[in-house]
């Protein structure tokens, strides 16, 4: 019994080049193709694939909220999630909506066969940048530290902010109260949480997980205060 | 029909593959997941047609096309992205392209295209606000391509991507004083004095994936 897929992509030859891949395995078939979350939830209701191929980036119901709205319904059906984005925001969404794989698009076609068939035997398939990133949370979570329940403090991210709104250490520590020291051990923190030596690195990470805007120049009067 | 692929989905690109080689006139003889690959497999390979994305890393599409286009002029270059904006298009022109498709196209749409380039011929996309010439988020007066120069725009993507100017001077082999002057030219031209808001720039300009 082949692996019944429906491919959810808002870009067509994107869909065209997934099919592709996933029709040279003689164990899978490829049943339809769909362009919005909307069309992806109708398909999976209608067809019953064993597996939907979701992008998470797409219009009029995003992938998200389909594969949530899948996960929830009377289906046996998989989600497997693909996106540009590896952040954590990201993934966690994805998985607390329901999907059972997380793929991110530099994945090889291999990967993607491969994460099908896994998703289909009912587990769980995430791309192993992914899974390093969500070990690394884990394992750095200490239980008695009830302030530990994200990656970064929530000082942390506030210096994180700042950064990548490009004020300066001075300007942080006038605007937070304190010293120039303080505000480099923090900085030297974040460095080493997120695994990252830049302030270009620091950025990207703060806007993907929407900690800042990408629109540049954000920096408004900020009043001063304690966290 | 000798033909480089260049994109860094790898999934989306082997699938590409499969179907350009589907058809009895076109061959991938080379694949690139960045613009430096893309110009490596240009030289060794020699295609007739490159098919290009626009957000890699490390060296984007626009600059890419640019620099085969310089060395290697018979090479046509077909640009495939998700990017549908006026300028990306017209820097893509500028750059030398011979052709321009959003991803939400066919794969029938492309292969024709191909062709049609690989006959001489231009393929552009024509945006339906192709009159209001800019794109949405226009709030900083002026596009990349329109205020930067072609080397400055390299500077800055490697800036945006966490490389030193040590080694931004080594990968574009200049002196780490001209980088340092290239990054004081940027800045002042775009106003911006924070690595934060450079890197913000570039991600939002397309010259550098998120």
């Amino acid at each position: 019994m082949p692996i019944r897929v429906l491919i959810a992509d808002d870009h067509q030859i994107v869909r065209s080049a997934l099919r592709a891949v996933l029709e040279t395995a003689d164990d899978i078939r490829v049943i339809a193709e769909v362009g919005t979350g909307d069309a992806a939830v109708k398909g999976t209701r209608k067809l019953m694939p064993d597996v939907v191929v979701m992008d998470i980036e797409m219009p009029n119901v995003n992938g998200i909220d389909a594969t949530r709205q899948i996960s929830s319904g009377p289906y046996d059906s998989r989600v497997l999630c693909v996106s540009i984005h590896s952040d954590r925001r990201c993934v966690v969404a994805a998985l607390l909506a329901g999907a059972s794989g997380y793929l991110v698009k530099e994945c090889s076609a291999d990967e993607l066969l491969r994460a099908t068939r896994v998703v289909s035997q009912k587990m769980i398939y995430l791309s192993p940048t992914i899974t390093g990133q969500l070990v690394k949370d884990y394992v750095h979570r200490m239980p008695e530290d009830e302030s530990c329940t994200a990656r970064l403090s929530d000082r942390e991210r506030q210096i994180l902010q700042m950064i990548a709104e490009g004020y300066s250490t001075k300007e942080i520590a006038e605007d937070l109260y304190l010293s120039k020291k303080t505000v480099c051990t923090h900085r030297e923190h974040i460095m080493r949480k997120l695994d990252v030596s830049s302030v270009s690195e620091m950025t990207r990470y703060a806007v993907r997980e929407r900690i800042t805007p990408l629109s540049v120049g954000t920096r408004t009067q900020r009043s001063k205060r304690a966290v | 029909m000798r033909i480089v692929l260049a994109d860094d989905h790898v999934a989306f690109r082997e699938g590409l593959k499969l179907l350009i080689n589907s058809q009895d006139d076109m061959e991938v003889v080379g694949e690139a997941g960045n613009g430096l690959e893309a110009l490596a497999a240009v030289s060794e390979v020699s295609p007739d047609i490159v098919v290009i994305d626009i957000g890699m890393p490390e060296l984007n599409g626009v600059e890419a096309t640019r620099r085969i286009k310089a060395t290697r002029a018979e090479v046509k270059v077909v640009c495939l992205t998700i990017h549908s904006e006026s300028r990306m298009i017209a820097a893509m022109r500028q750059a030398g392209a011979s052709g321009y498709l959003i991803k939400d196209c066919s794969s029938s749409h492309l292969i024709k295209a191909i062709r049609s380039v690989g006959d001489g011929k231009e393929h552009f996309y024509q945006p339906e606000n192709a009159s209001h010439g800019r794109g949405v988020k226009e709030d900083h007066g002026g596009s990349a391509f329109e205020l930067l120069s072609n080397r400055e725009r390299e500077v800055l993507q490697l800036i945006a991507e966490g490389h030193s100017t040590k080694e931004i001077a080594d990968q574009l082999g200049l002196s780490a004083k001209t980088v340092s002057t290239h990054r004081a030219h940027i800045m002042e031209k775009l106003g911006l004095e924070r690595i934060a808001d450079l890197t913000k720039y570039a991600i939002r300009e397309g010259l550098s994936p998120l």
